[in-house]
């Protein structure tokens, strides 16, 4: 039995006025397995939240069903929600709640007796590294450890799915780095994890695999590498300045006085340096990246969302 | 669900939203005696004679719980619409149920001290007896739960507007329903349109009370009359908002 199995997912928003439907989602099936850390990447409005909102039974789809851990989250919701525990996009704190009163509260509203809530709020706080702040009102802290502590109380809730949705948006690298390593941690304790993300760093550092959605649709599915190994290119060059002809050697992005060359090989990325330093111009080697392949895959599609 | 858990995360959500609002700002409980009894003071100042004291008193009782209500309905539910909280319950093994009586109830249980000292100045007046108390509570929790289905009501009709627009609301509704009805004066004073005060939740308990006290002679038909308007009210807006709420979006 997989984690999450969603199937002909699909979603229509309508107006109460004349405006056209939107379709968030168009089809979408998507399966997690046990035990990984599944990402859903894409750009805003790409249909990630919808998606997720579904799959955590705060969302009725328009069109087919999902399964958590068996359970269909159209038919059976009271049995999904026993397995899950979610973290909304841009949620926001009660200001006189502290990290322990959430992280407590939350596990106790899951069903837990006292001892092991606060068990669990301990373990939850140490993991986001709250722990020293644990007794501060959420009024008192910054933006970063605000959201550490709605995390804590998600990770307090001991269930068998995680689902945040966009958990370090508006955290600095190093707090982003203390939620990774928790969720990492999860990984390991066979929690299974489901995030959106727009940020590539994030998807392509903590997922085992990751999904690349846009306009509704999943673009491509698989481990961040299976994802590199889509694009044909498999090295850029940056060149900080431009020479004729660039765009003889591969494809090429113009980023303002910068331009990024996209090579099939190891030997055309070297010919190129070659070719830059004789032209005295500062130029990098580097494997394509996940956000390279990101913006290909995104940027290639029409409007009907197909390649 | 069983209905021990129902029950359980009722008083836990109820906790949540009012212990810590009380432990880190206890300022607050003078605050809503205060908005309590400011009706109270102008009474004092600008009538005199009968028993002015007592009359507001009640009123200052019913304002307390009914303020609740209203606070409740509105102002929390689309908070925490707003800040997301919701989506994280909808999401927890947790009844809707219990999320909308424990966010009712945590309002109530804060009014509880200004509701138990002007209770106290009442009996000490001599009009709140053991004998009546448990009807004066049931009239207080009548119009508690009246006032909290029309706040869920009106919160649930408009679900997409700004908490700000809601806040407003509320803070109007509580005006309308608590300063203007006769609720800190006797209706009998509005004479011919005393019946006014039936048709308003919160005077017409303010009646009941001072009927049971002694202090507005109300007959057996009058006193059932009033209960089953408050009744007939109150089920009115749950059957509206059955029909529209919905725990999960669709």
């Amino acid at each position: 039995m997989r984690a999450v199995e969603s199937a002909g997912l699909s979603k229509v928003y309508h107006s109460r006025h004349d405006e056209e439907p939107v379709e968030a989602l168009k089809g979408v099936s998507i399966d997690v397995e046990k035990g990984e850390l599944f990402t859903l990447l894409g750009p805003n409005g790409a249909g990630k939240t919808t998606f997720l909102r579904i799959i955590s039974t705060q969302l009725l789809p328009s069109g087919g069903d999902a399964q958590v851990l068996g359970h269909s989250v159209v038919n059976a919701p009271e049995e999904v929600r026993k397995h899950i525990a979610v973290v909304p996009q841009d949620v926001a704190t009660y200001n006189n709640f502290t990290p322990w009163e959430y992280a407590y509260y939350f596990a106790r509203l899951r069903g837990m007796n006292s001892a092991d809530a606060k068990e669990k709020a301990e373990e939850a706080l140490k993991a986001v590294d709250l722990s020293d702040l644990r007794n501060r009102v959420c009024q008192t802290l910054s933006g970063g450890e605000k959201r550490r502590a709605i995390i804590a109380s998600v990770l307090s809730s001991d269930a068998d799915v995680l689902m945040l949705d966009e958990p370090t948006s508006g955290l600095d690298a190093v707090a982003r780095r203390g939620v990774w390593s928790a969720l990492r941690e999860l990984i390991g304790r066979g929690k299974t994890i489901l995030l959106t993300t727009h940020m590539m760093e994030e998807a392509e550092m903590i997922s085992d695999r990751l999904a690349i959605v846009n306009r509704g649709v999943v673009v491509a599915c698989g481990r961040p590498d299976e994802i590199k190994a889509l694009v044909k290119e498999k090295f850029r060059v940056v060149i900080n300045g431009d020479f004729k002809p660039l765009s003889s050697y591969g494809e090429t992005a113009r980023l303002g006085d910068r331009n990024i060359v996209y090579l099939k090989s190891q030997d055309e990325a070297i010919d190129l340096l070659k070719d830059s330093l004789k032209m005295n111009l500062r130029a990098e080697a580097s494997p394509v990246t996940l956000e390279d392949v990101f913006v290909r895959l995104v940027g290639g599609l029409n409007n009907n969302g197909n390649q | 669900m069983g209905i021990s858990k129902i029950v359980k995360d009722t008083l836990l959500i109820a906790w949540i939203k009012s212990y810590p609002d009380l432990r880190r700002n206890p300022l607050m409980l003078l605050l809503l005696a205060m908005i309590s009894a400011i009706p109270l003071f102008f009474m004092l100042m600008f009538s005199s004679g009968g028993n002015v004291v007592v009359h507001g008193m009640i009123g200052a009782m019913v304002s307390s719980v009914a303020f609740a209500g209203v606070m409740s309905g509105i102002q929390d539910i689309s908070w925490d619409r707003y800040v997301k909280i919701r989506e994280m319950i909808v999401a927890m093994p947790v009844h809707p149920a219990s999320y909308a009586l424990g966010i009712a109830l945590a309002p109530l249980l804060i009014s509880i001290p200004s509701l138990v000292l002007f209770g106290a100045i009442t009996a000490y007046l001599g009009f709140l007896s053991a004998e009546i108390l448990l009807w004066v509570v049931a009239a207080l929790l009548t119009v508690w739960a009246t006032m909290s289905t029309m706040g869920f009501m009106i919160s649930t009709y408009l679900f997409k507007a700004s908490p700000m627009l809601l806040n407003n609301l509320s803070n109007l509704l509580g005006i309308g329903f608590i300063f203007i009805p006769p609720v800190y004066f006797s209706e009998a004073q509005l004479g011919s349109l005393s019946w006014i005060s039936i048709i308003v939740p919160t005077s017409n308990v303010a009646g009941l009370i001072r009927s049971y006290s002694g202090l507005l002679p109300l007959s057996t038909e009058i006193l059932i009359m009033r209960w089953v308007i408050l009744i007939i009210m109150t089920l009115t807006f749950i059957v509206l908002i059955s029909l529209k709420s919905k725990w999960r979006e669709d």
